[in-house]
């Protein structure tokens, strides 16, 4: 059965927050960051972060919310992406987005494309499948900057291991 | 994650410069800098080098806005974030035509006077105002001068980047131009901030700039600082959507001299 239109609401609208918590992420990791290179590589994908989440605004819009509804993920989610942005050496920054947090967040997206009704949410599929199209690329530049720099690969605790455990949407349901 | 701190310099209190490469010699006051007077290929690297660092400076200081205001309107932040590929896209090119040249990273100091001060403003519209409006919008005025200059050098490769960033610095002046004039519309009172944020960067400035007959560090003697202020890029400060009363302020403060007739020498 299909999603309903507040089911979709509330996942585009999950997907809105964590791509504006990205952006933030990002951001923040840029001034911190002492590599010219992996500044000016995070500096492209702060916008497109940015693009993820107006595209998904604007949709929101479309289905019966705000514009620009943004609703948290669970909160083992937040606390992960929390984790995440606390990260201070730039090895760990590129592996802990780049391997773990951008692979996990596609897998959410291709998650939802199976469960979108390919007409009454075909607007959804066209921001997520553009979404998932810059995904390849921007783990391509993570790895070319890494190469260039020779920066070891570094991924921290056990983050890998909580992203694949993690709910993004139980929560959502339980709050629908 | 660590916040960056504050210092204090003088009578100013001043943000602690932002995560650099080790091999840059971050430095304060212009005397510092080796800015040279001639216009030769070490100049002309260094010209580089010096954009190039500010470009990088100007990155940091929009992510950190956009970090540090999760409130601000989405219109404004989306500005912000393209604001960051930008000056990005400014780095790699400027290191790139720095790499053609024969220079490369760390080759000579650098300052980041404007995250410095932008930084240790404490809200968004006092920011808008001392780096785009102020810090970009004097940017324009110092590229446009540039651009003939370049080429009459017979630099027209330099020459391009730098008016291709030009282009793009004006829409980072002009949206700062517009939000300001909308956050003071909306409450009257974020005009005493920008007051406030413009007479912290005069106080700064004040505090860090050379004196008039003072030499940097590669001999470069300073001229009174009166006569430092570069020719008004006229056409593009419009295009940023600067008013004809503004305009014809910064062209006081310039002793009336516009860039119709006179560019500067790189």
């Amino acid at each position: 059965m299909s999603l309903t239109v507040g089911e979709r609401a509330h996942r585009i609208a999950t997907f809105r927050f964590v791509e504006v918590r990205l952006m933030e992420i990002v951001a923040a990791w840029i001034p911190t960051t002492p590599e010219m290179e992996v500044k000016v590589m995070l500096g492209r994908h702060v916008w497109d972060f940015a693009q993820h989440a107006d595209a998904l605004g604007k949709r929101t819009f479309e289905l019966r919310e705000r514009l620009h509804h943004s609703r948290p993920p669970s909160d083992a989610y937040l606390r992960f992406l929390e984790d995440v942005r606390a990260l201070e050496a730039t090895t760990e920054r590129l592996s802990a987005l780049y391997e773990v947090v951008l692979p996990g967040l596609a897998g959410r997206y291709a998650a939802y494309l199976k469960e979108a009704d390919p007409i009454l949410d075909a607007p959804s599929i066209v921001i997520v499948e553009r979404i998932l199209a810059d995904t390849p690329r921007q783990r391509a530049e993570a790895e070319a900057v890494r190469r260039e720099l020779a920066l070891a690969a570094a991924l921290p605790g056990d983050l890998a291991r909580r992203e694949g455990s993690l709910e993004l949407l139980a929560a959502l349901e339980a709050r629908a | 994650m660590k916040e960056i701190g504050r210092f204090r310099f003088g009578p100013v209190t001043l943000r602690s410069s932002p995560a650099r490469d080790a091999c840059f010699r971050v430095v304060l006051r212009d005397a510092e800098m080796h800015e040279y007077e001639s216009t030769d290929e070490r100049a002309r690297r260094e010209l580089v080098h010096r954009h190039m660092s500010n470009e990088i400076t100007s990155l940091d200081i929009a992510a950190q806005c956009l970090a540090d205001y999760p409130d601000a309107p989405w219109e404004l932040r989306l500005e912000l974030a393209r604001q960051c590929w930008d000056e990005s896209r400014h780095v790699a090119a400027l290191a790139r035509r720095l790499r053609e040249m024969g220079g490369a990273k760390g080759e000579f100091p650098i300052s980041t006077f404007e995250w410095n001060v932008t930084c240790a403003v404490d809200d968004l519209p006092g920011r808008l105002a001392t780096q785009n409006r102020t810090f970009e919008a004097g940017a324009m005025d110092v590229v446009g001068g540039l651009v003939p200059a370049l080429r009459q050098a017979q630099d027209p490769e330099t020459a391009d980047v730098i008016e291709a960033i030009l282009a793009d610095e004006i829409q980072h002046v002009r949206f700062a131009n517009r939000w300001i004039r909308r956050f003071v519309e909306e409450d009257r009172r974020v005009l005493l901030k920008i007051v406030a944020a413009v007479r912290f960067l005069a106080e700064a400035n004040a505090a860090l700039q050379s004196e008039e007959g003072e030499a940097n560090a590669v001999g470069r003697v300073a001229a009174d600082p009166s006569l430092r202020v570069p020719a008004v890029n006229i056409a593009d400060r419009r295009l940023a959507e600067f008013t004809d009363d503004e305009i014809q302020e910064i062209l006081r403060q310039a002793g009336f001299r516009s860039l119709v007739s006179e560019p500067t020498a790189p």
